[in-house]
């Protein structure tokens, strides 16, 4: 045990920072700076960029809320905010089932377990944009290996056109969505469930409760707070999503894969007229508030049952 | 186990697990095979009777070589390295300091504060990066790797701080007491009792603050412009797209050796890895 | 970037070049200016390798300026002189997609004097190079060159299904393309947010049915029945005839597979026979002949109000925020000269045609008959935005996809009344 000199130490400074108000204030400081001067400053400039009329190159003048007037009557701001939702919704959906099941496969012991739990993590770790690519070269018009797959097979004679045809490309980009967020389910679940108490499942399942009974009436309500984590976190990111669209459609065919991060890119730094884009980014938010509000507001109903 | 006849184990096991293992993984295989294979069997059109996508039989490390020679890759791969690092230390330098203050010391501001951090969460990359671009060129560090060592730590240190509140949280008090009985200052105590003990834990918000550096995008593509300056996610996507040329053999190459720094660095702290993204979600 | 002193650069221009050029070495001095030039990934990568390996090298020892040459996907020009005009720094001459550059007036330099020069010297811009560069003042950019598009297509496979001349009026061509289809070979289109060959396509289809952005005063006339009509032809025509993947191609895909033989036709630049030429024994017709014997060149077909094209159009810019403005104003006029282009031009083998009229007699236009439809590609023509100027608004339609995007929602789904109503409301929303 390391001794400590005594009263020698404390100047000044050393009294101030003893109490815990001074010291707590220090400690805090460069957080607080780099996040005003990187997010609270950035965010209330948008405020006004969308505000104006500015486009690259050109301040512009303040034209209130013309900006958002426009998005409103704009059909394809429409549509990106529809995807973003649905986009969210579904994949949340699956990323939860798929992740659970994987979680509970992996609750089991077998062997080869660490190797696997370190290897299904990959889909999450390796950077979005890199994976991505992969994907795209797998949906290729001409290339496909899913196309090829599937003539082989039989199950088709033309070609399936995945990021060509509107529908077909909204679910590929939510298939690789899904497929990279898997993972951080699985393992975040994996941590919870292991959490949970061997001795309650032999309870129940001494009081005759079936597989399903017992997760359902004893896994389950016990893996709710984690789960309701996991899912803030990442309703959080998927809403904001730009990457995976943005390399694998671009948030095309004609506009019909957009989500609010690809359009604001496309109109803001694309074409240049940044207070339109600064507009869209900013519709992002009011939706983002509400869902971490009602989500936040159900984690602590659950606490607190 | 699954109690029980073997094919239920086989089915209700080792088909799920085989399937998610495939579906997880394949990409990966797919990259590897396309790095691998030469021009003329690559352009081989889904239907043409010799289209065999998932080996090669005559492997060719042209596109390596290619990426490697003609491209940038290494000063990408050197930039992303330089920026993930320094932006991670400055992430969990904020990041302990603060996550200690609000989990230990007791203060008016701590709850309010708690929640600013958490709410700086709800306003992403994607929303920023347009007013984020003008303001970096305010600062004059457009097209330099400041504009991201800057950046990045936006999004890290809330995370960090977070699971530096957890780990503290599990700490006795009695540690810290003992030592300030001992004549330890706050600030010795925190530096030489607490921080020793959740090394751990700031080991595993360090893996996953780099391993988030390195996924970032959009600042990265709207703040960098010369090529010399570029990180690997955007080098790759923007400058190995080339006109009518073909592409996708250097593509995948670029992807697949991008992947290694992060999948080296990873395989080596797995535990620490899971840890941290476990321990922030729990926290 | 290296800064030199004002004096030190006027040393270097006035006497110093003299003198440089006459002992043939590049001057030692601490500074030296640098230039970062910034294109696209030529569709012609010969051209690139000549310039890194040839032609800038030789500009360094001339003038004594380096040249940092950048090359990056077309459809990223946009991008990237955005964010650099942003972020206030990036490179200090950048190339620009047909009207694009109108769309960044207020943020670059004003290069009449170079432009002006070049016009004069070489015959005379086309039209459509000025109206793409001019902004009624003053030139914003430097024309540099056009990409003429025509339609490559297989011989043999037009001949089978009866055409030993390509079709020449839409009907025609649909008729061919729903027999070839039907043999797996149809037409090959992208109707996808990219640059090239997207618009070149779907403007020069929309004028040959009557249709128009905007008339001559400026008036918004695009919601008429010729649109509707174009519109409704537009959606049989392309599940008839073409591969319906062209909805999300850029403008490497068709490229890619018409090389591989999965179809038979599409506008295009003239990269893909040059790519043939480049690797004939790559390139085989399913019957083993070189592709390259089998490959020919057409214009649009003709629709009710006669024959159009657009061609995509190239210039350079001297962004406002460079620093090296008079350094990249000397590069591009020593770039431009008869001897410097010709060198560029010559590597193109008939992809560009020069933004300047002398350049038609130029001798290698005469080499390779199935190149020779490109070389008028300058004088033929017209721009976005017709039949008004090609000015801002027409570039920020352009730059929207409105008109292609008009055409691939309809055949998404819904009425040609709907897309037609919508490419109105968009553009309304630009015009005013």
């Amino acid at each position: 045990m390391r001794a400590f000199t005594g009263v020698a130490t404390r100047g000044p400074i050393g009294r101030m920072l003893e109490r815990e108000g001074a010291l707590a204030f220090w400690l805090l400081v460069p957080t607080l700076v780099l996040l005003t001067l990187f997010i609270a400053y950035p965010f209330a400039r948008g405020v006004w960029l969308s505000l104006t009329n500015s486009v690259v190159g050109v301040p512009g003048d303040f034209i209130g809320l013309k900006n958002f007037v426009k998005l409103w009557n704009d059909s394809i701001f429409r549509t990106a905010a529809l995807n973003t939702f649905v986009y969210t919704g579904v994949t949340t959906v699956f990323k939860l089932a798929l992740g659970l099941w994987l979680a509970l496969l992996l609750n089991r012991h077998f062997r080869g377990k660490a190797w696997v739990r370190a290897f299904i993590l990959l889909p999450f770790i390796i950077p979005t944009v890199l994976s991505t690519l992969a994907w795209k070269w797998m949906f290729d018009p001409t290339f496909s290996v899913f196309n090829w797959l599937f003539w082989k097979l039989s199950i088709i004679n033309t070609r399936i056109n995945w990021l060509g045809d509107p529908d077909l490309a909204m679910a590929s980009i939510m298939a690789v969505n899904v497929w990279r967020g898997v993972p951080f389910y699985a393992i975040s679940l994996l941590a919870g469930l292991q959490t949970i108490n061997q001795d309650l499942h032999e309870a129940a399942a001494i009081d005759g409760a079936n597989r399903f009974q017992r997760f359902w009436y004893v896994t389950w309500p016990l893996l709710l707070p984690v789960t309701m984590v996991v899912v803030l976190f990442s309703v959080i990111q998927t809403f904001a999503d730009f990457q995976l669209v943005y390399v694998l459609t671009g948030g095309g065919p004609a506009n019909a894969t957009h989500l609010f991060a690809t359009y604001a890119y496309q109109i803001g730094i694309g074409t240049g007229l940044l207070s339109e884009g600064a507009a869209i980014s900013l519709a992002m938010f009011p939706a983002l508030l509400l869902v971490v509000v009602f989500q936040l507001w159900y984690i602590r109903k659950v606490e607190n049952r | 186990m699954i109690e029980g006849a073997k094919w239920k184990k086989w089915l209700w096991f080792y088909l799920p697990m085989g399937m998610f293992i495939l579906g997880l993984l394949f990409p990966f295989y797919w990259m590897l095979v396309t790095t691998l294979k030469p021009d003329g069997e690559l352009y081989r059109p889904w239907n043409h009777p010799l289209y065999s996508p998932f080996w090669t039989s005559a492997p060719t490390l042209d596109h390596v070589k290619s990426l490697l020679l003609e491209t940038l890759f290494g000063t990408w791969m050197w930039n992303t390295m330089l920026i993930a690092l320094v932006a991670t230390l400055i992430s969990l330098f904020c990041g302990v300091i603060a996550g200690y203050a609000l989990a230990r010391l007791r203060f008016r501001w701590a709850g309010l504060l708690g929640t600013a951090i958490f709410v700086t969460y709800l306003v992403p990359q994607t929303l920023l990066f347009i007013p984020l671009a003008e303001i970096i060129r305010d600062y004059r560090i457009g097209d330099t790797p400041w504009a991201l060592i800057l950046t990045y730590p936006t999004f890290l240190i809330p995370f960090c701080t977070w699971l530096m509140m957890g780990y503290f949280k599990t700490i006795p008090k009695e540690l810290e007491e003992c030592a300030r009985i001992d004549g330890a200052t706050r600030w010795q105590a925190m530096v030489y009792i607490i921080l020793p003990v959740a090394l751990p834990g700031i080991l595993s918000a360090g893996i996953f603050a780099f391993t988030l550096s390195w996924n970032e995008f959009i600042y990265a593509l709207v703040f960098l412009s010369s090529p010399e300056q570029k990180t690997v996610p955007v080098g790759v996507t923007s400058e190995l797209i080339r006109g009518d040329v073909f592409f996708w053999g250097s593509l995948m190459a670029g992807a697949l050796l991008g992947s290694i720094p992060v999948a080296f660095v990873y395989s080596f702290f797995v535990e620490h890895y899971v840890a941290g993204m476990t321990g922030s979600v729990k926290g | 970037m290296a800064r030199i002193s004002r004096r030190r650069f006027l040393q270097l221009s006035g006497g110093g070049l003299a003198g440089i050029l006459a002992s043939q070495q590049a001057p030692v001095f601490a500074q030296q200016s640098t230039v970062h030039w910034i294109r696209w990934n030529d569709f012609v990568p010969a051209s690139d390798e000549l310039l890194r390996k040839t032609i800038l090298p030789e500009a360094s020892k001339a003038l004594g300026i380096k040249i940092n040459f950048e090359t990056v996907n077309a459809n990223d020009l946009q991008p990237r002189i955005t964010s650099a005009i942003q972020s206030g720094a990036g490179p200090d001459i950048v190339m620009l997609n047909n009207n694009h550059p109108q769309l960044y007036a207020a943020s670059v330099a004003d290069v009449s004097d170079v432009a002006e020069a070049v016009a004069k010297a070489q015959g005379g811009y086309y039209k459509l190079a000025r109206s793409n560069t001019h902004d009624g003042k003053k030139f914003i950019s430097v024309p540099w060159s056009v990409i003429g598009a025509q339609i490559a297509y297989r011989k043999s496979w037009f001949e089978e299904v009866g055409y030993s001349k390509f079709p020449e009026t839409w009907e025609q061509y649909r008729d061919a393309g729903k027999k070839l289809k039907a043999k797996g070979r149809p037409i090959g289109q992208t109707l996808g947010h990219t640059f090239g060959d997207s618009p070149t396509f779907s403007y020069p289809y929309l004028w040959s049915f009557g249709g128009k952005e905007v008339d001559e005063k400026g008036k918004l006339v695009i919601d008429a029945k010729e649109t509707v009509e174009s519109v409704r032809f537009m959606t049989a025509f392309w599940k008839e005839a073409h591969d319906e993947g062209g909805l999300a191609w850029d403008d490497s895909n068709n490229n890619r597979a018409f090389l591989s033989g999965t179809i038979c036709a599409t506008l295009n630049g003239a990269s893909i026979y040059i790519e043939s030429l480049r690797k004939p024994d790559q390139y085989k017709t399913d019957k083993g002949a070189q592709l390259k014997t089998d490959i020919l060149h057409a214009p649009l077909p003709r629709g009710p109000a006669g024959q159009f094209a657009m061609h995509t159009f190239h210039s350079h810019v001297i962004p406002a925020y460079s620093k090296n403005q008079k350094a990249a104003k000397q590069f591009l006029t020593w770039m431009h000269t008869p001897a410097n282009y010709e060198k560029w031009f010559v590597s193109q083998k008939g992809f560009a045609t020069p933004p300047t009229q002398q350049w038609e007699k130029h001798k290698m236009w005469d080499e390779d008959p199935v190149m020779a439809p490109y070389r008028v590609a300058g004088r033929l023509g017209l721009t976005p935005g017709h039949a008004g100027p090609s000015d801002r608004k027409a570039a920020e339609a352009l730059t929207k996809y409105i008109i292609t995007d008009m055409y691939a929602k309809a055949i998404q789904g819904g009425t040609p009344e709907a897309a037609v109503k919508w490419a109105a409301g968009e553009l309304k929303s630009i015009y005013g």
